[in-house]
């Protein structure tokens, strides 16, 4: 066949086409799947200098966080906040922690209405910028549990765990996931403690308290294995009351990401930063700190008294953070406890009592020492950790949240984080 | 800063006299709280017309005593910088006592909870501190006690706010002390620097301070005297850190230079001094440190009744309860007659019973007793103390024969012991178990297979151990729970032994560390407890007072 040039020329502008239309459909699909939300890659860099970063949208973020419970007064923990669609509490709180320049909300738990969780994680993500780390309780909770030597046991949480990764980490807002909270005080025996035949059996309580601890962080470094499986956008967290166990933790939980601690010593966290480098050399968010506002000894509310603590506790967490050539560079933020008061604490089982703002103190600590002469040193109270006091009055169905003065204070000291720190200031003048 | 005159310095008394008063004028608008202050008038005078920095110290520190007096520190503040303005060579001083001013307003505002300046000032206050400080240091040197100070307060910020310069502070400070003691003649500061680094728990690091001091005072040419004496003042200033480092000194040379009767004789009175007593200062450990001494310098032979108890009660204190048996057995065998023999007898059974384990040991000594025609209350409670064991045991006729033959002997003496052992009595013939907090106890203490750093986690205190009859005693234990954060562990206070008429009341006890009590009958009282916590035995605790 000979071809002509028309011909030759008509069919090259038919191949030209074919590969143009190829190349649009290639463009749309190539723009079209970019378009579609997809999370942000958040993981953890480790500096140069040892030091730790959290990366979110290849910017170094430090949380600066708030744990999230919002039970209206005259409710309990089995409120289902979530559902309530009519009064949203998370928009109002959202508007109001976006104005204090909080960047993250701790969610202990979610809930079984998974669809309401997303409504929200996306909601204060969409409107404020607010990300969300959820987190799971491994059933700590749950009568008679926990038994984590139990492989039945095991299992029921496990699925409970890779439901909640599935279910939201595709979720734009989320940040990452704890598991657990202070969950290792029970391998203690001090708090909901278990067992196994083998461990009964052993008669070394120190021995026993070890093979419980290898039982519980082994558990934990599995579901973050699983979890690093289906997820590799999110770090994964060991949430750990203080530094207890983390020895066995070394040992036995190499795939966490990061340790999550519950930390209250009040005005800072003392030599913490550089006990858990030494101890388990990962990095630190504080996964809930802070001060009550009642004097338990004055027995009045006091306000000052928890902003004082509250941003002596920030400063420190700027001390560490990475970069800060003194500090141990080991530490991401913080998730304050808590936003709003919570009147339902004192007696869980009382519901006349929902409604009352207790102010019989629950427990003692000594680091909170202005109200320490409190009768049998009971200082700390349960019910007044908020950094917004929550009004019986209500403005638009919700009870009225009025900020306390550590709202300001700790909003202030995020807008101009002086560390007081007269050699570093020198070192960057000089630079 | 060095000691080196300057030209100003040359200036004559007049021109001094007349800065001074201009300077003055201008203060008194400032400070019109001092107004009429001829103090003021002179302090500010004595700093201007100073011609050396060493005169400056003496001014500086009145001047701050009188504006730290009325809490008048942004006042103070003012004072100082005007100051400055007028005597540039003054600078370091100025800037020491901005930080340390702008220092002491912080701690008083947050004392005084005075919210809106410490919120408001806060951050300016502590940049002030940590900037004056840093200048103070910069331009000293070691010859100057002013660089340990600024050293100093600086480390005194750093620890009170726990930050992450803490560490380095402390560094910088101890450096600078040994530095300091090598360039200055002054010992005075590195004993300031210690007293704190004390004050503030740094036990370690003021023990190596108060070396340093020690050395630079002997090197002083102190006489023996001249250093017992002072030995002695610390020690009545509580100071007992720094008495023992002194004392130490002193008794190495005494040792060396004096006959060896009246070298034990000196150390026989320091080891008094820092033995238990109920009032005043102790430390036990110290004491037994110099009996020591005694011993390897005389032998136990030079230790008469009263030092060999003493030696044995004060290690009994201490809590150092194997070498207390021994030397209470030592003290039974070589002064049989001594009226405190039975006690110490006593105290050997409850020793090898109830905390060396050692079962037969303690009822030997028991049984010494027991077997004895009289009936004194150490007679009796050994009895007792028979009785529990054989019930223990299971043995309930041996144990019903040592009740009954206490009930014999006590009669309608020794109530208090006789109410118990009636009661255990009952156990017995209604096939009751033993008293279950007296049972836990000796099930812990006899079998200890259950604890782990056995006495460790559990103190057991009394506020007095010698007491007189009918007196109020307070008994207080302290139990090391493992960290459970907020979630507060609920501990069960299990207290047995000879508590007699308790507030609270026995009912009660169990949920309380502590309690007050009294005795109306002399004797060796023992008090037992064990604490459970949710996940099974925290630890026991034993303690022994003494009634007369």
């Amino acid at each position: 066949m000979k071809l002509s040039t028309n011909n030759l020329v008509d069919g090259l502008k038919a191949t030209g086409r074919k590969f143009l239309l190829a190349a649009c459909s290639l463009f749309f699909i190539i723009c079209f799947l970019g378009a579609a939300p997809k999370p942000d890659k958040i993981y953890i860099k480790k500096v140069r200098n040892g030091h730790y970063q959290l990366i979110v949208n290849r910017k170094p973020y430090i949380v600066k966080g708030v744990c999230y419970s919002p039970i209206p007064i005259s409710a309990n923990h089995e409120y289902d906040w979530w559902s309530d669609s009519a009064n949203k509490p998370w928009l109002v709180d959202g508007k109001l922690m976006q104005e204090m320049g909080i960047n993250t909300v701790r969610f202990y738990q979610g809930h079984e209405n998974t669809e309401e969780v997303k409504t929200v994680i996306r909601d204060l993500y969409q409107n404020y910028g607010i990300r969300t780390i959820m987190g799971s309780w491994l059933g700590f909770w749950e009568y008679p549990c926990p038994f984590y030597g139990d492989k039945d046991f095991q299992d029921k949480v496990r699925k409970e765990v890779l439901e909640m990764v599935n279910l939201y980490k595709d979720e734009p807002g989320i940040l990452m996931w704890i598991l657990g909270n202070e969950n290792n005080y029970s391998c203690l025996g001090q708090v909901n403690p278990w067992s196994t035949d083998e461990i009964d059996k052993e008669p070394d309580p120190q021995k026993q308290k070890a093979m419980k601890a290898k039982i519980y962080y082994s558990y934990i470094n599995e579901l973050s294995k699983e979890i690093h499986k289906l997820d590799r956008n999110h770090p994964v967290a060991l949430g750990n009351g203080e530094l207890i166990g983390l020895n066995f933790a070394k040992e036995f939980c190499s795939d966490v990401d990061l340790v999550a601690c519950i930390i209250y010593r009040g005005k800072t966290f003392g030599n913490l930063f550089k006990s858990l480098k030494a101890t388990f050399d990962r990095p630190l968010l504080l996964a809930e700190f802070g001060a009550d506002a009642y004097d338990a000894y004055l027995k009045k509310e006091d306000q000052n008294m928890q902003a004082f603590f509250l941003e002596s506790q920030w400063r420190q967490i700027y001390e560490n953070l990475a970069n800060n050539k003194e500090g141990a560079g080991n530490c991401l933020g913080g998730t304050m406890f808590e936003w709003s008061d919570e009147w339902w604490k004192h007696d869980q089982n009382s519901p006349d009592s929902w409604k009352v703002h207790d102010t019989e103190s629950n427990w003692s600590n000594g680091s909170y020492y202005f109200d320490i002469k409190a009768e049998g040193n009971k200082n700390m109270n349960e019910e007044w950790f908020g950094i917004v006091a929550l009004s019986e009055e209500l403005e638009n169905g919700l009870n009225k949240r009025i900020p306390r003065k550590a709202y300001y204070v700790v909003r202030e000291f995020w807008k101009n984080p002086n560390l007081n720190n007269n050699k570093k200031k020198k070192a960057e003048n000089s630079k | 800063m060095t000691k080196e005159k300057n030209p100003y310095f040359k200036f004559s008394g007049l021109i001094s006299f007349i800065i001074c008063g201009a300077l003055f004028l201008c203060l008194t608008r400032a400070n019109s709280f001092a107004q009429g202050d001829n103090q003021l008038v002179s302090l500010t005078k004595q700093v201007i017309e100073s011609k050396t920095n060493a005169e400056l110290y003496a001014p500086f520190d009145e001047l701050k005593v009188i504006y730290f007096k009325d809490n008048k520190y942004p006042e103070f503040v003012d004072f100082l910088k005007s100051l400055s303005l007028k005597k540039k060579e003054i600078e370091p001083f100025v800037d020491y006592y901005i930080a340390l001013t702008r220092y002491s307003q912080l701690k008083y505002l947050e004392e005084k909870q005075n919210w809106d300046e410490y919120f408001s000032q806060g951050n300016t206050y502590r940049d002030e501190i940590t900037a004056a400080a840093q200048k103070s240091i910069d331009a000293t040197g070691p010859k100057d006690a002013l660089w340990v100070y600024a050293r100093l307060l600086l480390w005194q910020f750093h620890k009170d706010q726990q930050d992450v310069l803490a560490e380095q502070a402390l560094s910088d400070l101890m450096s600078s002390v040994s530095e300091y003691s090598k360039e200055s003649n002054d010992p005075l500061p590195i004993k300031n620097a210690a007293d704190k680094l004390l004050s503030y728990g740094e036990k370690g690091k003021s023990r190596e301070l108060y070396k340093i001091y020690v050395s630079k005072i002997i090197s002083s040419d102190l006489k023996d005297d001249q250093l017992k004496n002072t030995a002695g003042d610390f020690y009545k200033q509580g100071n007992l850190e720094l008495s023992e480092a002194i004392y130490d000194v002193y008794l190495e040379r005494i040792i060396k230079s004096l006959p060896k009767e009246e070298a034990v004789a000196i150390l026989f009175d320091i080891a008094k001094l820092f033995a238990y007593k109920n009032e005043g200062s102790n430390d036990m450990l110290y004491a037994e440190k110099i009996f020591q001494k005694i011993e390897e310098l005389a032998g136990k032979e030079s230790f008469d009744e009263e030092l060999i108890y003493l030696r044995a009660f004060n290690l009994e204190k201490a809590k150092e309860y194997q070498m207390a048996k021994d030397i209470y057995v030592d003290f039974v065998q070589r002064f049989p007659a001594d009226s405190r023999v039975e006690q110490a007898t006593y105290k050997i059974g409850i020793i090898c019973a109830y905390i060396l384990r050692d079962i037969k040991c303690g009822r030997d000594n028991f049984v010494k007793l027991a077997e004895k025609e009289t009936t004194t209350p150490y007679v009796i409670s050994s009895l007792y103390q028979l009785g529990l064991l054989s019930q223990w045991e299971n043995d309930l006729e041996k144990a019903k024969g040592y009740y009954n033959k206490l009930l014999e002997k006590a009669k309608e003496d020794f109530s208090e012991s006789l109410a118990m052992a009636k009661e255990r009595i009952k156990e017995i013939e209604e096939s009751r178990a033993m008293e279950y907090n007296i049972k836990t106890f000796l099930d812990v203490s006899l079998k200890g297979t259950e604890l782990v750093g056995d006495m460790q986690k559990l103190n057991l205190n009394a506020s007095s151990y010698i007491l007189n009859k009918g007196k109020e005693v307070a008994i207080t234990s302290g139990a090391y729970v493992p960290e459970s954060g907020c979630m507060q562990v609920e501990l069960q206070y299990l207290w047995s032994g000879d508590l007699e008429k308790t507030k609270p009341p026995l009912a009660q006890l169990s949920s309380s560390p502590s309690f007050a009590t009294s005795y109306k009958e002399p004797g060796t009282k023992v008090i037992n407890l064990v604490v459970i916590a949710p996940g099974g035995i925290l630890d026991r605790n034993i303690d022994m007072l003494d009634v007369y």
